[in-house]
């Protein structure tokens, strides 16, 4: 056994915990969790199916893990799990699985296969079987700090370019604000309208706001290879930030695993609760918004529809919040088909998207969203989620439709009272 | 007159009609050209640029410089590279010119700072807002060429 | 060996046996899931969820909006049969008697025609599932020896049960007796294979909606 294949191993055995054990036994290859995952249903190839990609770990869990299947290892009646499997498991861990989480919401037995995929990562990373591009990005993470190679001065440029605009001061480093914002490398090198639409906003909520320059970057690549030491030191980051700045609350910004990471993990991979609250850029939004501290006027007469990003929605509980903003600014809002916890994933999250390999694969995926789109019968698209956003604009581009993508905080922002 | 500052520009630009907005889209996409490697980008502009431009050419163009936009965003976990990313702007830029509403000329001139922005990030060396007073330039002598 | 014989081994130490092995089986198996416990969520959780643990239990009975038109074979065929095992297992007077010669517990039975019908039901809708594993892309990769295994141990009771009820091919003693080794067979064997989420999936439906209830979703 080489060296790496052994660590990929150890690491599928220390993430088995009682949950994992309990989904294995549980399991009795229905197939309906197929039937939930995208990646499957435009594809209709059945490799795709979701507690298939698992396979590898739950041969570990069998032989490490049950009398039976510990037995049968000892007299050498059970297959072991090898290098060449993982090679040809990884396009199925990384290339076919978003961690939308939809398969965890219909499976009978109450399967959470995303929450074991997560796991799994761990494994396929130590052992060396994550996706180049993957890879890229956490090495990038770790020695640049940013998995997009963002440093500070890039980020002061793009504050430079929205102060210039806003004639509004983008505080840094100051202690005591209320809030500490982070930001994703999606919205700095993409969407600057991001951060000038929060400088608006804010300046009418009357709240008190900072980067941190240390530690602006939200985006953990560590969570999407799974290797949580990294995802670790890019949370501890913004902890030491946090609270060397006393803020009390850390903003996740339009990315939908930075919440993740951030809001649900971070505390786990630290090893201790947060002394600040974590909150989503939309919830922070809508709470201003609910408390009158900012006001909208007129409405958007564009029809439109909102995406769910399923790190925010699904499996993060902002559900609600987008939709009484949009409900507030939008003329004609239109639900697309299973919009909600069960909407279907862009096709692009959890490091789909970074991952060039997949490209073909997350292009077919995307006519779920396509046919969402064309029942609803608009132009304008939002979400609020920078990675959705691109993927979507590919995907829409891929099959020719006339579709804007647009993010909340920066519609929100056209129609915000300001001034007054 | 002469244009000073952004909220005078921002003003000035949304008081123009669509075809106007147009043709200083364009100008302000065209000043950031050089950052651009992309010949759609290049193209869309020259066809922004026109007045006797027919709805379906413009359709076209617009075609193309989205798919160039969408081209060149930097994904999610990639490397970015400061100059793609400019010319990712350019696109940007470009495409302003042929989405309608009231506010496409200022739309272009922020795209167009973002680009050379993201080009300063690339060599290190600071902008200055030159580009803005490129654009406060570019505006007055259109409104001058307009009167004459 | 007598037919009798054999159903007073059937019906004692053989059935002593199976029973053992069912109890033993089940607690070892509930040991080596539980035993690795869970590490605490040290995340602030939602305070107003309209999800828990205690709620997916109950709730994922019922398939997710959309799925059911999707799939509407699993889902009917897995109702009707679960149910008609439910119904003959416990509503079926000989079985309460057993019950009530084993615990002391008793319970008023449901008339035998009515147990007869879900019996039937049962035996059909199991044989459209096997036919469907069959067929179905996705449950024919998925399927191995176990799931034909587990399958044959399931049908098994209720065809012998239904046979012995209606005294059917073979003499009435001896066709008692293969019901009970078939399900002898299926209590020894039921905590080691997939047999085993009948209990099992109290748990991972909790895990799950615990997991999914601290976030505010309704899993």
């Amino acid at each position: 056994m080489s060296a790496t294949l052994e660590k990929g191993l150890n690491a599928f055995k220390e993430v088995i915990d009682a949950p994992i054990a309990s989904y294995f036994s549980s399991c009795v290859h229905c197939g309906l969790c197929a039937e939930a995952c995208l990646f499957h249903n435009e594809t209709g190839d059945p490799k795709y199916t979701p507690i298939h990609k698992l396979e590898p770990l739950r041969r570990v869990w069998k032989q490490e893990y049950t009398l039976l299947g510990k037995l049968g290892k000892m007299l050498g009646l059970t297959k072991p799990v090898t290098d060449a499997e993982l090679t040809e498991w990884e396009p199925l861990v990384y290339d076919s699985c978003s961690m939308c989480g939809r398969c965890s919401m219909v499976c009978p037995v109450g399967n959470d296969i995303t929450y074991m995929i997560r796991k799994m990562r761990e494994g396929m990373a130590a052992s060396g079987h994550a996706p180049e591009d993957l890879v890229g990005a956490t090495t990038r993470a770790v020695t640049i700090g940013s998995p997009m190679g963002i440093k500070w001065p890039a980020v002061m440029a793009q504050i430079k370019h929205v102060q210039a605009e806003t004639h509004i001061e983008v505080p840094v480093d100051k202690e005591g604000a209320d809030y500490l914002v982070l930001m994703s490398s999606m919205e700095i090198i993409n969407f600057p309208e991001y951060l000038s639409a929060l400088s608006r906003i804010f300046k009418q909520a009357g709240v008190s706001w900072t980067l941190a320059q240390d530690a602006f970057e939200a985006t953990n690549s560590g969570i999407q290879i799974g290797a949580s030491d990294l995802a670790r030191e890019i949370v501890g980051r913004i902890v030491v930030a946090a609270e060397r700045l006393k803020v009390k609350c850390v903003i996740s910004p339009e990315c939908g695993h930075a919440f993740t990471a951030i809001r649900w993990e971070g505390p786990n991979l630290m090893g201790k609760p947060f002394g600040f609250e974590v909150k989503h850029i939309l919830e922070v939004l809508d709470e201003l918004h609910t408390a009158g501290r900012i006001k909208t006027r007129g409405k958007d007469k564009r029809p439109l529809t909102y995406h769910d990003p399923c790190q925010i929605s699904r499996r993060g509980g902002v559900v609600e919040q987008p939709r009484r903003l949009l409900g507030a600014i939008a003329e004609d809002f239109r639900e697309m088909p299973d919009a909600g916890v069960m909407n279907w994933c862009c096709g692009g999250g959890g490091g789909v998207s970074a991952n060039s390999r997949a490209e073909p694969l997350r292009l077919e995926a995307f006519k779920v969203k396509k046919r969402q789109i064309e029942t609803t019968d608009v132009h304008t698209l939002v979400t609020a989620c920078a990675n959705c956003r691109i993927v979507m604009e590919e995907g829409l581009e891929h099959y020719h439709m006339k579709v804007d993508v647009i993010g909340l905080t920066e519609l929100l922002v056209d129609y915000l009272v300001e001034g007054e | 007159m002469t244009i000073n500052n952004d909220s005078e520009f921002k003003a000035a630009l949304n008081s123009l009609p669509g075809n106007r907005q147009r043709q200083l889209a364009a100008r302000f996409a065209e000043s950031v050209l050089v950052l651009s490697k992309d010949v759609r980008v290049k193209n869309a502009i020259e066809a922004a640029r026109r007045n006797d431009i027919t709805d379906d050419e413009l359709d076209a163009a617009y075609k193309a410089a989205k798919k160039a936009s969408v081209d060149s965003f930097t994904r999610c976990g990639k490397e970015c590279d400061w100059n793609s990313q400019a010319g990712h702007f350019v696109a940007q830029a470009a495409l302003a010119c042929f989405e309608p509403g009231k506010s496409s000329a200022w739309e272009s001139a922020m795209h167009a700072r973002m680009a050379r922005t993201s080009e300063s990030i690339a060599t290190g060396i600071g902008t200055d807002n030159a580009e803005t007073t490129a654009q406060y330039r570019i505006l007055d002598k259109y409104l001058a060429g307009e009167k004459a | 060996m007598s037919h009798l014989d054999l159903l007073t081994f059937a019906r004692g130490s053989a059935l002593n046996w199976a029973l053992i092995v069912f109890a033993a089986g089940i607690v070892l198996r509930l040991f080596e899931i539980l035993g690795l416990g869970r590490k605490a969520d040290l995340a602030r959780p939602r305070t107003d969820s309209p999800g828990s643990g205690w709620r997916t239990i109950f709730s994922r009975t019922l398939p997710p909006p959309g799925m059911l038109k999707r799939e509407p074979v699993t889902y009917f065929g897995g109702y009707v049969f679960h149910f008609g095992l439910f119904i003959a297992i416990f509503f079926f007077a000989p079985h309460i008697e057993f019950f009530r010669g084993m615990t002391g517990l008793h319970w008023s039975s449901l008339p035998s025609a009515l147990v007869d019908a879900s019996v039937v039901a049962a035996i059909v809708a199991l044989g459209a599932l096997l036919a469907h594993r069959l067929n179905n892309k996705v449950k024919r990769m998925l399927s191995g020896l176990g799931d034909y295994i587990a399958w044959t141990a399931t049908m098994l009771p209720l065809l012998t049960g239904y046979m012995a009820y209606h005294h059917l091919f073979v003499e009435y003693t001896l066709m008692l007796t293969l019901h009970l080794f078939s399900v002898e067979l299926l209590l020894v064997l039921l905590p080691f294979t997939k047999l085993f989420h009948t209990f099992s999936l109290f748990i991972s439906r909790w895990y799950n909606g615990d997991f999914f209830g601290r976030k505010g979703v309704a899993s």
